[in-house]
């Protein structure tokens, strides 16, 4: 039986990773290109005794969601024997052949599981091992990234967790800010009283009670793939955190937390 | 350089024509820091004409030396001083403590001239003193400063901050005086809060201390030269003086810490002071 | 660059760009080369209170006198009686309180040309607790005579505080936070001018009065109001609060006719007494009420949160304005999570 730590990062998988798909879709050009006319619903399910967890990818003709639930008609699923095999998938852990995903349907949906798994491989933009030069797949991470990670955070609360509930249980209204300059890459979380929502873009209600800026695409994944430390990372000028240094720094640990769970 | 005979005659006549001022300012002001502003004259004397470049006629000039009473309450005793020097008329020390005169219980340098810190409040006066030492080390000048303080006041934390910081800073520019006349308000010193052993302390605080006879003015001037020359730090004198020094009735007592006289005590006690 | 707060891991500076809590001792230190007659005393906090910077440039001009408050504010004015103009820098709690006496008989009475640069202000010391908030500190400068006493926005309008402070005799208060307060202005505003408010933003149903960090929150306070409650909400930086500008609490008083003050401060004797003098004074009619620390003692926590508590934030002030106008309000409720 899948313990909480896994259930938590099933959670965030289905409900942050998956998501940020639709940024390949819509910023990547190719990929774009490859979905333009796709129709189909793609499963993604994780046994376990306690209940199957999963969420399912819709796609028609570019537009894209994610259903967090398990339907009857899927086109193509892709099934894990437990619910840590499924997080293991998509931590970019090597798939033994045994252990690999069950795909149903392979031979009706051919082209809907290449261009899956072309998906998947894409994802692995968001491991800490990926510094892609190309500058298109660059920004695409940086984005992916940020977007997933404000998600993360709030799904985090919403999941329940000790931690982050009892830091969020008795913040006022705040806004948690992140922006790469030179770019309109922009999103943040939103807490207030124990209550997160993740939002994109740049909140224009109130000011951030914290703004985390990263210098450019280039500043920017050095840091989110913790190849530099949180002080390293401002003394070159990496990132600006503006605002209270002890929340900023509670930020920073979460983020963390969100990196360790997914790889 | 010891003072010849001809000097010290005068000096001490002046000493005593001070002691007899201030007993005349204390007769027809009321009432005044009697006993605390005698035994500190003949430092005064020798600072005021002997070793200070002042110039009465010029109390603002830039590169004077400076002095602060920091026991302030000898305010009327520096007043007689600075009135017999010139810095304003005799006349002004027969308003001394009326409402809205130049001269009262505490000097106020805004009001009277010659008076380079205003003070009143125990333990302030050291610690002007000292940044006026430190003022003109950046200024590049060789600028003395000469700082009285009470035993009773030594009391004061402050005066030992500024104590602490004087040696930390090396200030050889800085030569204070301790007038130690053993009485404060409510007794003898060792009673009310002990000092002893303070020749040791002001030597653990890092100053070049010399105990000298606070009425011994040929002791007095040795040691204040002794003082200036002292290039690696700041000074101290301890004075070993009498509260009331001059008038036999009030000499050594707490009681006349401050007082009022009568015109018949005025008389005793100028005759008491004598000529000198 | 120094300017690293020991104590938390995070240090907030920026390699490209100063960040606000470094701006003053940079200006500061700037100053110092213009002007020889400038000292910089500190007591054991030259890295705390920025004037460190200074310290480093001017070593011959700059005194460290250990932790010994009463003896730095004597002998600043002893500097200034040579004709020096010293800036003496410690935290607010121990420039009003330890030092009180000093500050007021030394300097004041004697009507020297010392800067005081009070940091760590209000509550922004929040982890230190008690002991180190200055809650009281506008209340007691602001009873001395000849002192004038300052309360900058932000690190911007710091800088423009010590410059200008050096053209006005006499002494001057300024008190600042510990750094990290989110900035209001977004570079030094020239036209700053000691004794002058500032209007953040124009309004007519009622007139918030901040000074320090209230007013950043008070102009975000305003913001909203205007967006959800369609509320006129006038926003006065009175960053001097001593001599204050009556003129523009006046006007205040005649064109909106409610008057809100909000502090890092104590609610007795701050700038809220110091408006309410005015208006008082003034014998015309006005809706007043004051927004600060209700005369208790401020536990330690982090300054936001303290604010928060407090209600000088903007979350406090946007309904305070709200109960004082009676208004209900449509709060933001969609928690869904933005793909």
């Amino acid at each position: 039986m899948a313990t909480s730590e896994e259930l938590l990062t099933a959670r965030i998988v289905c409900r942050a990773v998956l998501p940020v798909i639709k940024v390949m879709l819509e910023d990547d050009p190719k990929t774009a290109a490859a979905f333009q006319d796709t129709v189909g619903k793609v499963q993604f399910v994780a046994d376990d005794p306690a209940g199957r967890v999963g969420a399912c990818l819709c796609f028609d003709k570019g537009a894209f969601t994610v259903l967090q639930e398990i339907i009857p008609d899927a086109d193509v699923t892709f099934a894990f024997s437990s619910v840590p095999k499924m997080n293991a998938f998509f931590a970019g852990k090597p798939v033994v052949p045994a252990l690999g995903p069950l795909m149903k349907g392979v031979f009706g949906n051919f082209g809907l599981v290449v261009n899956t798994v072309k998906l998947m491989l894409g994802l692995k933009l968001l491991m800490p091992t990926a510094s892609p030069k190309d500058p298109v797949k660059a920004r695409l991470k940086v984005k992916m990234t940020l977007y997933m990670i404000s998600t993360a955070l709030s799904q985090l609360n919403k999941a329940g967790d000790a931690e982050m509930n009892k830091w969020t249980a008795k913040q006022p209204d705040r806004i948690y800010q992140w922006s790469v300059d030179g770019t309109d890459i922009a999103c943040y979380l939103r807490i207030k009283a124990g209550k997160t929502k993740a939002g994109r873009g740049v909140y224009t209600r109130r000011k951030p009670f914290i703004h985390m800026r990263f210098a450019g695409v280039e500043g920017a994944i050095p840091v989110l793939n913790n190849e530099v430390d949180s002080l390293q990372a401002m003394a070159r000028g990496l990132v600006v955190s503006e605002g209270s240094p002890e929340y900023g720094a509670k930020v920073g640990d979460f983020m963390l937390r969100i990196a360790g769970l997914l790889t | 350089m010891p003072l010849s005979q001809q000097e010290l005659g005068e000096l001490k006549r002046l000493a005593a024509k001070i002691r007899r001022d201030i007993v005349d300012v204390t007769g027809w002001s009321g009432g005044a820091h009697v006993g605390g502003s005698l035994s500190m004259v003949d430092m005064l004397v020798l600072l005021y004409w002997k070793y200070l470049r002042v110039d009465p006629a010029r109390p603002d000039w830039e590169d004077r030396d400076r002095f602060v009473l920091s026991k302030g309450h000898g305010g009327v005793g520096h007043a007689v001083v600075l009135a017999n020097k010139g810095y304003f008329p005799m006349e002004d020390l027969k308003t001394f403590n009326e409402t809205g005169s130049k001269l009262g219980m505490h000097l106020d340098g805004a009001k009277a001239q010659g008076v380079d810190a205003s003070t009143g409040s125990m333990g302030h006066g050291l610690c002007q003193a000292l940044g006026m030492a430190l003022g003109a080390r950046v200024l590049k000048k060789d600028t003395r400063v000469f700082c009285i303080i009470g035993d009773g006041e030594s009391n004061e934390g402050s005066i030992w901050e500024a104590a602490m910081a004087a040696a930390h800073y090396k200030t050889p520019n800085l030569v204070a005086f301790l007038d130690r006349n053993h009485y404060m308000i409510d007794g003898y010193t060792e009673d009310v809060m002990s000092l002893e052993p303070l020749a040791d302390k002001w030597r653990a605080f890092g100053w070049e201390t010399r105990a000298v006879d606070g009425h011994d003015v040929a002791a007095l001037a040795e040691a204040i030269e002794f003082a200036i020359a002292w290039d690696k730090g700041p000074v101290m004198l301890l004075c070993d003086t009498v509260k009331g020094k001059g008038v036999d009735f009030m000499e050594a007592k707490a009681a006349w810490h401050y007082g009022g006289l009568s015109a018949e005590m005025v008389a005793k006690a100028k005759q008491s002071i004598g000529e000198g | 660059m120094a300017g690293v707060e020991s104590s938390t891991s995070w240090t907030v500076y920026d390699a490209t760009k100063l960040s606000a809590r470094e701006i003053y001792g940079v200006v500061l230190s700037d100053l110092g080369a213009a002007r020889p007659d400038i000292v910089g005393l500190s007591a054991d906090l030259a890295k705390s209170t920025q004037i460190g910077a200074f310290g480093e440039r001017f070593p011959d001009r700059f005194f460290n006198f250990g932790i010994a408050e009463q003896n730095m504010f004597g002998a600043a004015a002893g500097l200034a009686k040579m004709g020096l103009t010293p800036f003496v820098s410690t935290f607010s709690a121990f420039a009003s309180m330890r030092a009180c006496e000093f500050l007021r008989t030394d300097v004041c009475y004697q009507n020297l040309n010392v800067k005081v640069i009070a940091t760590h202000g209000g509550t922004s010391f929040g982890s230190a607790g008690t002991t180190h908030h200055a809650i009281e500190d506008l209340s007691i400068v602001r009873a001395f005579a000849n002192l004038t006493v300052i309360v900058p926005a932000d690190g911007f309008e710091t800088a423009q505080a010590v410059k200008k402070c050096l053209d006005l005799a006499g002494p001057i208060y300024i008190r600042i936070g510990r750094g990290f307060e989110p900035t209001v202005y977004d570079r030094e505003d020239e036209t700053f001018q000691i004794g002058k408010a500032v209007e953040m933003r124009p309004g007519t149903d009622i007139t918030i009065i901040a000074c320090g960090p209230t007013v950043f929150h008070a102009v975000e306070a305003s913001k909203v109001l205007a967006e959800n409650d369609g509320l006129s909400v006038r926003v006065l930086n009175m960053h001097t609060i001593k001599p204050i500008d009556e003129e523009a609490v006046m006007r205040a008083v005649a064109e909106t006719r409610r008057i809100l003050t909000v502090e890092d401060h104590n609610v007795i004797g701050g700038l809220g007494t110091a408006v309410a003098d005015v208006i008082a004074a003034s014998g015309k009619g006005c809706a007043f009420t004051k927004v600060g620390i209700p005369d208790t003692f401020t536990p330690h926590g982090y300054p936001e949160d303290l604010m928060n508590l407090f209600g000088t934030d903007t979350d406090g002030i946007v309904a305070k304005v709200r109960e004082l106008l009676g208004r209900e309000f449509e709060e933001d409720e969609d928690w869904e999570d933005e793909v």
